[in-house]
């Protein structure tokens, strides 16, 4: 369970303060597939890299499956980010030198495993995005599609609880998006919380729950729980 | 993980070939150029007798002229008066003493059909030997005995006997020298301190002799002496007023066990130039010096300017070189940015990432070391090539060398990429991960 | 320049990758000039001429062993033989060669007495034949004559009353007018007198290294000694020819004696400098290798560079800018860095040659030399960054409008 509690976030340059968030309320629950919405500077970013671990929140309350992220340093974000966080971005951002294998690999290494272990799901991953033929090929060789199956994969790998997309079709023409999204649900229906960042409202629709976030703040929420509403009340 | 960051490191050498080629060859060329004029130091610097080199003294006594003195004032004559040395040889205050000089003379062969053969020589006494632990094949030095019943006895090199007696035992034979026949006492093992230190003033580099007769035999005239003379004063006719004359032209050694004796041997000599004052000899202050091997190279400065100056240079060069690294590897490993904010988003933690990238650099730092010690090794050979006899012996890598060759790459590097992965560890992911 | 500000300002966002360069500039141009200087230096020591004809000449060893020899009567015997030889031009007995770093030098002083100032010179024990065989120029007074020359036995003390010196020699014994020295006496050996009866233009010591080595004097002497040089000088082109024959003739002649090292004052010269030519060689490939590393590096960091700002410079080229503008941007860029570069360099060249001075008893540098130095790193710099830049010119305006 993912909930943030009147968090702010205010980036600080020599003369300008951007207030990114406002007091932002948030809670995801296990199992949960949500859709992030909003105009471009809304925030949405931000909300995403605070709840990826990628960046500290200036002030407010995150608890990501009841622990108080605030109070970890950089080595424990480092842990949490690798134990429970998978993410999937716009650019997929696989590494170009390494071969899909060793792109999956990645997080596997940080996590520890031995390499039984790290082949098993390696492949086992592979083969749920339907690549794990080409496991020896550069990410250059392969089409943009087929790039964020990759993605996806090494986000799997590690069995996280919680998948963060930052517009995960942006850069795919609307046929492997839809290839994308489908796999996307699949994988919620198999028990991963799935929070996706994307301004493309039929994308968003397909969530079973989209949040719109307007100046920094939660501005809409179609599928209100009850604790929420006593939090923005 | 280790063998993981290897392969990492392995990876992205390979894959940005022209980068990590530039940095190994920058690298490898510092190192070698480094490596080549370390060694040449280090070998002119080296210690050539280890094991007493803190028990042998070369003695000074400031016998030179009072209204110029010797090297502007610096340092005591370099070498001692006949008179001198041979008044310190008769007390026989040390524990070994040594007076030497450097001769030449000419065998002639019992075969007649072998030509005469001129041999470099040097003339000594018995002790010379023991203090400076000649090895022999045959036989021994003379015995002191030799030396004070003015016995001809010789001392051939392995050379010398190879040419006149096929490298056979020959102890017991004679050879004609200079008209007078020697008889063979033994024959000397490959012997080549490197500095020649026993006799710096006739070259540190030179090669040893043919051969060692018993340093009388200059005083009665039986074989020539050679090397240098330093007179300040005009001297008589003949040899008897050259002996008797305050030119310098003789070497003294001693060996002393321990500190006391050192000081007492001082003592000793100081008493002796207050004696020679009344003869209206030593006019100068007193300026006696006792110097250990080591003191004694160091005083003579056996290591070449040029050899100085030249290690200065090539470690400016080293320089240049881990800047362009430092360079190179800040370009690289921020050039990485998006996979190093990657690879945190991942999991990595910033000690993590600084592994790797360190790991990195040292392998391209180890890669750098071979290519120096190859470097380093050319380099010792066209020193030698150029240079010529005077390097001979002084270019070549040991172990020691080659270790520190590799390990001066590896910490340099090291040294070198510290910037570069601390700039890599504190990239910000969230501004990497957003595509553009 | 409309550029320059921007470029400062693109430079100053990335102080360190700058920074390094300029660095890598400046010790490179610190060490080259230092080395070049200290080339020249040696080059300088090499082109002094030591007064022989040294294409034309030899000499070797005489190395007496046999017992109650007459050296004198062996002397005159070879002396003639060598002179008559065709195709020698003349020979002496000589008791030392110049440049052949082993000699024999004695002080000279313009009063007697053992409290007087002194000036050291190289001494060559020579008879009349001396600047024929040598090939000398006689510049003022006049040659020894047959009856000048003295037997000269091992260990004797006494001088003749004539030398022959050399002009630097006479510069530095009357420095306002050397003409003057002819004629005059001077002391050798602190009390004994001896008159200058010529100067020859030049005639180098056997010591390459000695800061006297233009100072030498001839002294007429014949020496009745064991080991002794006969110095030989050939018509033109006929040395390598004769070298041979006359070792021969010598060696056959006689059975008592060694003849070795027959050698050309051409090798001794090459011998006496070798380290100066190793040394020179050693510098020469240190600063071409220097500055190819630095080249090189400033190619590395320069493709770096536009690598990373490819979207940018392709945006650029869409707003208009053109193919020499982008190039120019990244001339101009280096030509900032290598000024800054140069700045340090400057005070590192001279501090380091302060230091060389200091310790190794070099001169200072000339401003020339730096301005070289400057000049050099400049063209370098503009070289290496050439195709980098050319690189950058080459990106396509349409590379702005691409994503990823």
């Amino acid at each position: 369970m993912l909930v943030m509690k009147n968090i702010n976030k205010i980036f600080q340059t020599a003369d300008i303060q951007t207030h990114a968030l406002r007091d932002f309320c948030l809670q995801v629950n296990e199992g949960d597939f949500v859709s992030v919405t909003g105009p471009s500077g809304s925030g949405k970013t931000t909300f995403l890299n605070i709840a990826g671990l990628l960046e500290t929140y200036t002030d407010g309350e995150f608890l990501l499956d009841g622990e108080d992220v605030g109070k970890l340093n950089d080595n424990g974000r480092s842990r949490m980010r690798n134990q429970k966080i998978g993410f999937i971005f716009q650019g997929f951002n696989l590494i170009p030198d390494l071969n899909l294998y060793d792109n999956v690999d990645v997080p596997l290494r940080y996590r520890g495993f031995n390499a039984k272990e790290r082949k098993r799901r390696i492949e086992e991953n592979l083969e749920r995005v339907g690549l794990a033929s080409r496991m020896k090929h550069l990410p250059s060789q392969l089409s943009g599609g087929q790039q964020q199956r990759v993605a996806i994969a090494r986000a799997l790998a590690t069995d996280p609880r919680f998948l963060l997309a930052d517009e995960p079709t942006g850069n795919l023409d609307s046929e492997m998006a839809k290839g994308v999204l489908t796999l996307l649900e699949e994988i919620n229906q198999q028990g991963t919380t799935i929070i996706m960042v994307t301004h493309d409202a039929e994308l968003a629709q397909r969530a079973k729950r989209t949040i719109q976030v307007k100046d920094g703040r939660v501005s809409e929420l179609e599928i209100v729980s009850p604790q929420m509403n006593q939090a923005i009340a | 993980m280790f063998s993981y960051y290897l392969r990492l490191a392995w990876i992205s050498i390979v894959r940005h070939w022209g980068l990590s080629l530039l940095m190994v060859c920058a690298i490898g060329l510092g190192i070698g150029a480094a490596m080549t004029t370390v060694t040449v130091n280090y070998l002119m610097s080296a210690n050539p007798i280890p094991e007493k080199s803190e028990q042998l003294y070369y003695v000074q006594l400031d016998s030179w002229d009072v209204n110029d003195p010797f090297d502007d004032g610096l340092n005591p004559p370099d070498q001692l008066t006949f008179t001198d040395s041979s008044n310190l040889m008769r007390a026989q205050k040390a524990f070994r003493q040594n007076v030497q000089a450097q001769a030449f003379g000419v065998i002639e062969p019992e075969d007649p059909e072998m030509l005469p053969l001129i041999v470099n020589g040097r003339a000594n006494s018995a002790d010379f030997f023991t203090m400076f632990n000649v090895p022999f094949i045959y036989g021994s030095g003379w015995s002191n005995q030799s030396d004070e019943s003015k016995e001809f006895v010789v001392v051939l090199s392995k050379e010398t006997n190879d040419k006149l007696f096929g490298g056979e035992d020959s102890v017991g034979k004679s050879i004609k020298l200079e008209g007078n026949m020697f008889r063979v006492v033994g024959v000397v093992d490959t012997w080549q301190p490197k500095p020649r230190f026993y006799d710096i003033t006739t070259g540190a580099f030179n090669e040893s002799e043919d051969i060692f007769v018993p340093f009388h035999l200059i005083a009665d005239e039986k074989i020539s002496r050679s090397g240098n003379t330093n007179c300040w004063k005009p001297t008589g006719d003949g040899f008897k007023a050259f002996l008797a004359s305050e030119c310098i032209w003789t070497q003294f050694w001693v060996e002393l066990k321990t500190e006391q004796e050192k000081e007492d041997y001082l003592q000793f000599l100081n008493a002796y130039v207050e004696e020679q004052k009344q003869f209206g000899r030593f006019q100068r202050p007193v300026d006696n010096r006792l110097s250990n091997v080591m003191e004694w190279l160091e005083v003579q400065e056996v290591v070449a300017d040029d050899a100085q100056m030249m290690m200065a240079m090539s470690f400016m060069f080293l320089i240049v070189c881990l800047l362009n690294t430092v360079g190179l590897l800040l370009a690289k490993f921020l050039g990485k940015a998006p996979e190093i904010g990657l690879r945190q988003a991942l999991g990595a933690s910033k000690a993590t990432l600084f592994s790797q990238y360190i790991i990195e650099s040292a392998c391209i730092g180890i890669l750098g070391g071979i290519l120096g010690l190859l470097l380093a090794y050319l380099g010792l050979k066209g020193v030698e090539g150029l240079y010529g006899d005077y390097m001979q012996g002084l270019a070549s890598l040991d172990t020691n060398m080659a270790i520190l060759a590799v390990g001066l790459a590896l910490i340099s590097t090291i040294l070198a990429g510290l910037y570069p992965t601390w700039r890599a560890c504190n990239i910000q992911p969230a501004q990497q991960l957003k595509s553009q | 320049m409309l550029e320059t500000g921007l470029i400062l300002r693109a430079l100053a966002r990335n102080k360190i990758g700058a920074l390094l360069i300029a660095l890598q500039i400046a010790l490179t141009m610190t060490i080259m000039v230092n080395a070049i200087f200290m080339i020249q230096d040696r080059q300088q020591q090499m082109q002094r001429d030591s007064g022989l004809d040294e294409a034309n000449t030899f000499y070797l060893t005489n190395t007496v062993f046999g017992q109650d020899y007459n050296i004198q009567a062996h002397l005159q015997t070879d002396l003639h033989m060598i002179r008559n030889t065709p195709g020698v031009i003349d020979a002496i007995q000589i008791n030392a060669v110049p440049l052949s770093s082993s000699g024999w030098s004695m002080a000279l002083q313009h009063e007697p007495g053992e409290d007087k100032d002194a000036v050291g010179s190289a001494i060559y024990m020579v008879d009349e034949h001396a600047i024929n065989s040598m090939g000398l120029e006689l510049i003022a007074g006049i040659n020894f004559t047959q009856e000048d020359i003295e037997l000269r036995k091992d260990g004797q003390s006494t001088w003749p009353a004539k030398t022959i010196i050399t002009k630097a020699f006479a510069e530095n014994l009357y420095p306002d007018d050397w003409q003057s020295a002819v004629g005059k006496t001077v002391y050798i050996s602190q009390t004994q007198p001896m008159q200058i009866i010529g100067i020859v233009k030049a005639l180098q010591a056997p010591w390459n290294g000695w800061n006297g080595v233009e100072r030498s004097m001839l002294v007429p002497f014949h020496r009745e000694s064991k080991g002794s040089y006969y110095f030989i000088r050939t018509e033109e082109g006929r040395r390598d020819a004769l070298m041979p024959i006359i070792e021969k003739a010598l060696a056959e002649s006689d059975k008592e004696r060694i003849i070795r090292r027959v050698t050309t004052v051409e090798d001794t010269r090459k011998r006496s400098y070798r380290q100066h030519n190793a040394t020179n060689k050693t510098l020469t490939t240190v600063v071409i290798t220097l500055t190819l590393i630095t080249g090189f590096g400033i190619v590395g960091l320069a493709i770096f560079s536009i690598n990373r700002r490819t979207k940018q410079i392709g945006t650029r080229r869409a707003l208009g800018a053109t193919k020499r503008q982008i190039m120019s941007y990244f001339m101009m860029e280096n030509f900032i860095i290598s000024a800054i570069g140069n700045v340090i360099g400057c005070i590192g060249a001279v501090g380091l040659n302060m230091w060389l001075v200091s310790t190794f008893n070099l001169s200072p540098i000339s401003f020339e030399l730096i301005t070289f130095g400057v000049v050099a790193l400049f063209i370098v710099g503009q070289l290496a960054v050439l195709y980098p830049a050319r690189k950058a010119a080459m990106i396509a305006p349409a590379t702005a409008t691409r994503t990823i």
